[in-house]
């Protein structure tokens, strides 16, 4: 049992993260602590670039949002997090309200990142943009002629439309900026549309949604454009097989133009290696990491200088809803509330 | 005594870190009018998912005690393998292969698709408990029913099963806490229930305090369950004196009964592993190499915290199931059982609120890695000691009380009866409860996820957050190397069920 215990020791010791390289170029640590919501590998790869150009380490944690935010509550000023990184303007708006970021301000991001693609104070700015799109079956409609995300609520399409549950994050903030760019009511109207429009319950992802398509089970769903990027290049014959046969539908483009929203980072309110979060937080908009995110991650670029790869064609000029990002995170709350009044689980 | 005490009240305090939360709660709990239809979307899903696991468990485990057909032995083990497959692992296979255009044309969605991945991934509690419970002091009772001339079924029907009841009984309430607890599952069905609508009214109405209500209520519910089953079973005092079962008798089955035993165990291998399993480890050999020493790391880190947060929960355990022995401590295992029933994030809430209330206080000045591993480790054992002391509990109510009253006449004091005859006889439980809560913590995710260091990514964490950016494939691999890494201990647990009834 002592051996055991002592194994035990030796294993907790080996865990605990190696001490920081001597200082070099910034002051202090050579150390940034990243708290992400963002998942991705393509983050990864970034952060190891910045690691091998810097020589400043990058520790992560990743959480999904909401989590992200209670953890930075509980922590308050002790926390060990320099930069938050999350997807969403309704996560970046309720970690702002809770007072998690700082605002910073920097010539390189203000050139990098638009204004409505930031909070106006510099507490956070978008990294990168992803749209919400419709997909069809392809063949199903000719080019132009595909059903709008207005269409998607009229009974014209009953028992045609796939959506996921509406709990999830994307289609929150889809209706958050309807019921700020339309009011309440309009909003209400549209969800109660869709959701008995709908050819099954809510169910399974954005990519579960592409498969229903492709397989027949209805004719249009709502998703986020990268997803069948994402399936085109998979290494599954099967996945590939169900993103050839779909098309995109390019939202709303004769009326108020596609939701389009953003991934976001922000300087800790408590950051203890400030220097470094900036400077990582201004590699991450440069135009070397901005256009690794397309290629890697199929992403949007925020800049507009960023190469693209050439899958984002049918995007190019692509008019977007001119809700401001910042507005969404007050009307999650209401979303939610008429998502479940007109029974879109 | 005291110190089992001491050990279930740490285990509660997260709850009452979640009950304190829940006032802050800004509806009362009917307000909202999801409350109802979650409700009872988990009562439903609680007896039909823990009632199929608990008939599939308990079929299974008789078939394997008491008989003998070709596969027996192989089914013994592989029938406990689910054990060590996260129940989110499961949902996210058959999701896949349910998915439109996939190998099954089945809509799986909503309840009926929890439910029936509930059953498959929770029966292996009711089929070890069964198990273990038929070894112990069912055989002789089997034997002697057979005796004075009752049939098989009789001596099943009307001996064996009463016997076993304690054991089933307990594992079907662990499978009921955990189809309570569990949010992975029901999220990925979209089936409502109590924890669903908790998590909703978190992530996207922002009210954490909302959710800590109705994880409070599952709370409540869990310990009116685990009250209910020990009144169930209170009047039943199983002991033997000779403390070990003995040989299991053999039923040869032979013709029509062995292939129905046979394809009943082949069935629920099929239906439990192979598909699953296999599913998943196509989509891995299918996936693009992930990035290079991540899920080295991952491993590394899941051992870790399993290995610290089995010893500190087994530890609890331990003092919780001796307390329990007492009939003025019943309520030590009773109040640590809540634990389990809570959704770990929930306790995560609860723990990271405490931690807010200590930073407050100044008593918590910094934050490091060693805090944040302490930190998870305490909601590890307030989740998981519940399912050590259940066992344990069993284990020592079958030592036989003349035992230990023979050594209180002969002078042994308290502690050396303890160590002298109740660790020693308890201790194939005690090996059992280890396993079990290493299991558990293995596949834990919630928690892990809000409270663990930086840099600190397991496995269930890497196939989770491959999981939920749908990419599936990737998250195959970790998925299975999770299910690995715990299928060694059930296996052992599996395989000492059978040496125990060595004579």
């Amino acid at each position: 049992m002592r051996l055991q215990f002592a194994a035990l020791a030796a294993l907790a010791a080996a865990c605990t993260p190696a001490p920081p390289p001597a200082a070099t170029k910034v002051a202090g640590e050579q150390i940034v602590n990243v708290y992400t919501s963002r998942h991705y590998d393509a983050d990864n790869a970034l952060f190891d670039q910045f690691s091998e150009k810097t020589g400043i380490e990058v520790r992560v944690l990743s959480l999904e949002g909401p989590q992200l935010l209670e953890r930075l509550k509980a922590e308050g000023e002790l926390t060990q997090a320099d930069l938050i990184l999350t997807v969403d303007a309704g996560n970046l708006g309720r970690l702002k309200e809770a007072g998690a970021f700082q605002p910073v301000e920097s010539p390189i991001l203000r050139e990098a990142v638009p204004e409505r693609l930031r909070e106006p104070a510099g507490e956070w700015w978008g990294v990168s943009r992803r749209a919400r799109v419709m997909v069809y079956a392809k063949g199903r409609y000719t080019p132009g002629a595909a059903p709008s995300m207005d269409d998607l609520a009229k009974p014209a399409l009953k028992g045609k439309v796939c959506a996921r549950s509406s709990t999830n994050t994307y289609n929150l903030s889809l209706l958050s900026a309807r019921i700020e760019r339309d009011g309440a009511e309009k909003a209400k109207a549209w969800a109660k549309g869709v959701a008995a429009n709908l050819a099954r319950p809510p169910q399974g992802s954005d990519t579960d949604q592409l498969r229903a398509v492709a397989a027949g089970v209805c004719e249009v769903a709502i998703v986020n454009h990268y997803y069948l990027l994402r399936l085109r290049r998979s290494t599954d014959p099967a996945d590939q097989k169900v993103a050839e046969a779909l098309d995109i539908a390019l939202p709303d483009q004769a009326g108020a133009g596609a939701h389009v929203n953003v991934s976001g980072a922000g300087v800790s309110a408590y950051a203890k290696h400030k220097e470094q979060a900036v400077a990582l937080l201004e590699y991450l908009v440069s135009v070397e990491a901005q256009g690794q995110l397309a290629a890697l991650n199929d992403e949007f670029p925020v800049r507009a200088d960023a190469p693209t790869p050439p899958e984002f064609a049918p995007f190019m000029g692509m008019k977007e809803e001119s809700v401001p990002l910042s507005a969404l995170a007050a009307r999650q709350s209401e979303a939610q509330q008429i998502y479940d009044s007109v029974g879109w689980r | 005594m005291w110190a089992g005490g001491a050990a279930a009240l740490l285990c509660l305090a997260p709850s009452f870190g979640v009950f304190a939360g829940a006032l802050l709660a800004p509806h009362a709990m009917g307000a909202d009018p999801a409350f109802w239809p979650s409700v009872f979307g988990t009562l439903s899903l609680v007896v039909i998912g823990a009632g199929g696991a608990t008939l599939i468990g308990a079929a299974a485990a008789w078939v394997v005690a008491f008989c003998r057909f070709p596969g027996r032995d192989v089914f013994s083990w592989l029938l406990a393998a689910p054990l060590a497959a996260p129940v989110y692992v499961l949902a996210y296979a058959y999701g896949g292969l349910t998915a439109a255009g996939g190998a099954i044309p089945i809509n799986l969605s909503g309840a009926a698709g929890a439910a029936l991945v509930y059953a498959l991934a929770f029966y292996p509690y009711v089929y070890l408990a069964a198990r273990a419970a038929f070894a112990g002091t069912s055989f002789a009772a089997f034997e002697a029913a057979r005796v004075h001339g009752a049939g098989p079924w009789r001596a099943t029907w009307a001996v064996t099963l009463p016997l076993a009841w304690p054991g089933i009984a307990a594992g079907s309430a662990l499978a009921s806490m955990e189809i309570a607890a569990d949010y992975g599952a029901a999220s990925y069905f979209g089936a409502t229930t109590i924890t669903t609508q908790a998590f909703r009214a978190w992530f996207s109405r922002g009210e954490p305090q909302t959710a800590l209500q109705l994880a409070g209520l599952l709370l409540v519910g869990a310990f009116v369950l685990l009250a209910l089953e020990r009144r169930l079973r209170g009047q039943r005092h199983v002991s033997s004196v000779t403390g070990r079962g003995r040989a299991a008798p053999s039923l040869e089955l032979r013709g029509v009964a062995a292939f129905l035993a046979c394809a009943g165990c082949g069935t629920l291998t099929l239906l439990a592993i192979a598909l699953p399993f296999g599913f998943l480890i196509r989509l891995a050999l299918l996936a693009p190499a992930g990035p290079p020493g991540v899920l080295g790391d991952a491993l590394r880190s899941s051992l870790v915290l399993a290995s610290i947060g089995a010893s500190v929960t087994l530890l609890a355990a331990i003092l919780i199931a001796l307390s329990a022995r007492r009939a003025h401590g019943r309520w030590a295992l009773l109040a640590a059982s809540a634990g389990y029933a809570a959704p770990g994030a929930a306790m995560a809430l609860g723990g990271l609120a405490m931690l807010a209330a200590a930073r407050e206080a100044g008593i918590v000045r910094g934050l490091s890695f060693g805090l944040a591993t302490g930190a998870l480790v305490w909601i590890y054992a307030a989740r998981f000691a519940a399912a050590g002391a259940q066992p344990l509990e069993a284990g020592f109510a079958r030592i036989s009380g003349a035992i230990g009253q023979a050594a209180r006449v002969l002078g042994a004091g308290s502690w050396r009866r303890f160590t002298r005859i109740s660790l020693p006889l308890a201790a194939p439980s005690a090996v059992a409860a280890a396993l079990i809560v290493f299991a558990e913590i293995l596949k834990e995710l919630p928690a892990t996820l809000i409270l663990r260091p930086l840099n600190t990514d397991t496995l269930a964490i890497v196939a989770h957050t491959y999981a939920s950016d749908d990419r599936l494939m990737q998250a195959a691999l970790p998925a299975l190397l999770v299910t690995a890494a715990g299928l060694a201990p059930v296996l052992f647990l599996s395989h000492h069920i059978d040496g125990a009834r060595r004579p």
